[in-house]
């Protein structure tokens, strides 16, 4: 959080940091061509639109998680509960396929096991928001805690087992076959990034998230909504890892309680390389998935290249630093 | 000034990764003369797994002109599912995949086979037969001659099969944790004299399983005989009963049946298990067969292919240990 007494002007200081990381971005990409493995006919696979796409469904659900991560932390708070909240929507798509709302029609079926697996995860997001905003515990142990706990409800609710969805003729099926899409997954990301950035740049709300990770003192004596925007902002991270949670139960085929475990990390590492500020205040949705991008982008070059999966490990260590460092550098003056 | 700087730190980084690029495209796909051999293993972390890619690495380095690529899914399905995917865009001369779990797995490797990709699948099944053959093994086999074992130990300690037993389990839900109770259980309601007195679940991890034979321990006066589901369990186990003096009192039995100095074959050596069953690492057929794919044109492999598990004990420990330690592990 930075002093009441030292202004900065907050446009001018995150249009360069959002440069920089698209250079970033474009050094990736254009090294990833450079030394992209090349195919029998002599193309680069790099820029086969299959790889391309296959990229941008790989990051499409930590993609999506870091957006409203995003807003989180753009409060000065921590959302780590979004792994485990994934797990549980996972867990309730693939129950409410497979054994409740049996004889109803498909689309209707379908709807009614996204609506519940949804619903419940961004029940568990306001849970989190109502015990922050109201109990003022930190942010980190309340998510913590959740995390540990929604973990606990999903292993329990679906009796520590993988909740099967199949390759037959029945709704799950039809459900994993159409929401595993890549147009369908890469697609949501794309409306859902959309709508936050559209969210966060336009609209009050937008405004009084930032306002409020910039300065909770200076937005309380402004009167700005403090409790209500904080619940909201846990309730969209709680929505979006379930959202997440139902393409994640469709591309697995499989209801799965262990699923999704260090998420929370890899949505942090994603805004955070994107330029948002961890304690608040700073940063864009824009960041956000310029850095998830990143993220994938060097993943795929690497996978391609065939480096060690170690090295990969880290390789990205260092690029999550240097990211950091270099936009450190240029908000520095 | 800004872009200027940050320029300058995306340059330095640039050259640094062009510099771990190079290290690496030496050895290009693209070589004509090379068969790419792709390996996607479910995690790198078991024990079982290293010294499958261990026991891998060291068979087709053999042949010169194959090159081998392992990933490691980190026991995560969809990075597993990203994996195969980049793997299928590299079209490899053929693919190898161990999968974490069945159903995530299944549509992927489809995939593979549709982009005319020869692929096995290795140890763990999938829904549906997307592979050209499958090289596994049988955990309920594994588990029988496990119950047989302790049944017949118990014979010869009392003169007819009865006694005391616990079973200490892995992962619930697991295809081995499920399948290896269910051999050993079929054993035992033949022989209703067989009690099982505690099943703790100590998820295939030797310290839970110690903290858990502890508590068994203080429970139960008379056991005469533990079945781990894997040996780091039965070692736990052993070391609670050890920490109690009551070691000597009963018999552990593990499964997995590893090579090198921290595997369960050495702990048949040592005295410290009675017996253990090599699940086996399922390699050398994988390897066999996929050399026969690569090379020999009319070659059609079977469907499947099941890997006969072994017993270890004290008298043929030493020969397994030579057979199955991978060297440098």
């Amino acid at each position: 959080m930075i002093s009441a007494g030292k202004a900065i002007p907050v446009r001018k200081a995150i249009v360069p940091a959002r440069g920089s990381s698209l250079i970033a971005l474009g050094a990736i990409v254009l090294l990833a061509i450079l030394i992209s493995p090349t195919a029998s006919d002599g193309s680069r696979i790099f820029l086969q639109i299959g790889n391309l796409t296959d990229i941008l469904r790989q990051i499409s659900l930590i993609g999506i998680i870091s957006l409203a991560m995003t807003y989180v932390i753009l409060t000065g708070g921590i959302d780590l509960s979004v792994g485990s909240v994934l797990a549980l929507s996972t867990a309730l798509t693939a129950m409410g396929l497979t054994r409740a709302w049996q004889g109803s029609a498909y689309s209707a079926h379908v709807f009614y096991a996204i609506a519940a697996a949804v619903a419940a995860s961004t029940i568990a997001g306001a849970l989190n928001g109502v015990v922050i905003a109201t109990l003022g515990i930190q942010p980190f142990v309340v998510t913590l805690a959740s995390m540990i706990g929604v973990r606990g409800l999903a292993k329990w609710l679906s009796g520590n087992a993988n909740i099967d969805i199949g390759f037959g003729q029945d709704v799950a099926a039809a459900f994993a076959s159409v929401f595993r899409e890549k147009a369908i997954v890469i697609g949501s990301y794309v409306l859902l990034a959309a709508a936050f950035w559209l969210v966060l740049s336009r609209t009050v709300f937008g405004r009084h998230v930032r306002a409020i990770g910039d300065n909770e003192k200076a937005a309380q004596y402004a009167g700005l909504p403090i409790r209500r925007t904080k619940i909201r902002v846990y309730s969209l991270s709680g929505l979006l890892s379930g959202f997440a949670g139902v393409l994640y139960a469709a591309e697995n085929h499989q209801g799965n309680p262990n699923a999704g475990v260090a998420y929370e990390l890899d949505a942090i590492a994603a805004v955070v390389i994107g330029g948002t500020r961890l304690s608040g205040g700073k940063g864009s949705i824009s960041g956000t998935v310029i850095g998830t991008l990143i993220m994938g982008v060097l993943t795929n070059l690497l996978r391609l290249n065939n480096v060690d999966s170690n090295v990969e490990m880290m390789i990205k260590a260092v690029i999550i630093v240097l990211a950091v460092a270099v936009q450190r550098e240029s908000n520095a003056d | 000034m800004r872009i200027e700087r940050s320029l300058r730190g995306w340059a330095a980084l640039l050259i640094a990764a062009v510099g771990l690029g190079s290290c690496s495209s030496g050895s290009g796909v693209s070589d004509k003369k090379q068969f790419f051999v792709a390996f996607s293993q479910a995690n790198n972390a078991e024990p079982y797994r290293a010294a499958q890619n261990a026991l891998m690495a060291r068979l087709f380095d053999q042949y010169p002109d194959v090159k081998l690529v392992i990933s490691d899914a980190q026991q995560d399905n969809s990075r597993q599912v990203a994996q195969v995917e980049t793997f299928i865009r590299q079209k490899p001369d053929l693919l190898i995949v161990a999968p974490n779990e069945r159903a995530a797995l299944t549509a992927v490797m489809g995939q593979a086979t549709e982009a005319k990709i020869p692929v096995i699948c290795l140890e763990r099944d999938i829904l549906q037969p997307n592979y050209t053959t499958y090289v596994h093994s049988d955990n309920v086999a594994i588990g029988r001659l496990a119950g047989q074992f302790i049944a017949d130990q118990l014979q010869k300690k009392y003169g007819k099969p009865q006694g005391n037993v616990v079973a200490m389990r892995g992962l619930l839900g697991v295809e081995g944790e499920i399948n290896r109770a269910a051999g050993a259980k079929e054993v035992f309601d033949r022989n209703p004299r067989i009690k099982l007195v505690a099943e703790p679940v100590a998820d295939w991890i030797q310290a839970r399983a110690k903290d858990r034979m502890t508590e068994v321990l203080r429970a139960q006066p008379v056991i005469d005989a533990v079945y781990g589901h894997n040996d780091p369990m039965a070692v736990g186990a052993y070391l609670a009963a050890k920490e109690l003096g009551r070691d000597k009192e009963m018999i552990f039995i593990g499964v997995d049946g590893l090579g090198g100095a921290a595997g369960g074959i050495k702990k048949v050596m040592d005295g410290i298990l009675a017996a253990t069953f090599v699940y086996p690492l399922c390699v050398e057929k994988a390897v066999e067969i996929g050399n026969r794919i690569l090379r020999e044109r009319q070659f059609q492999p079977e469907k499947e292919y099941v890997i006969a598990p072994a017993m270890v004990t004290p008298e043929n420990a030493a020969d397994f240990y030579r057979k199955l330690t991978v060297p440098g592990e």
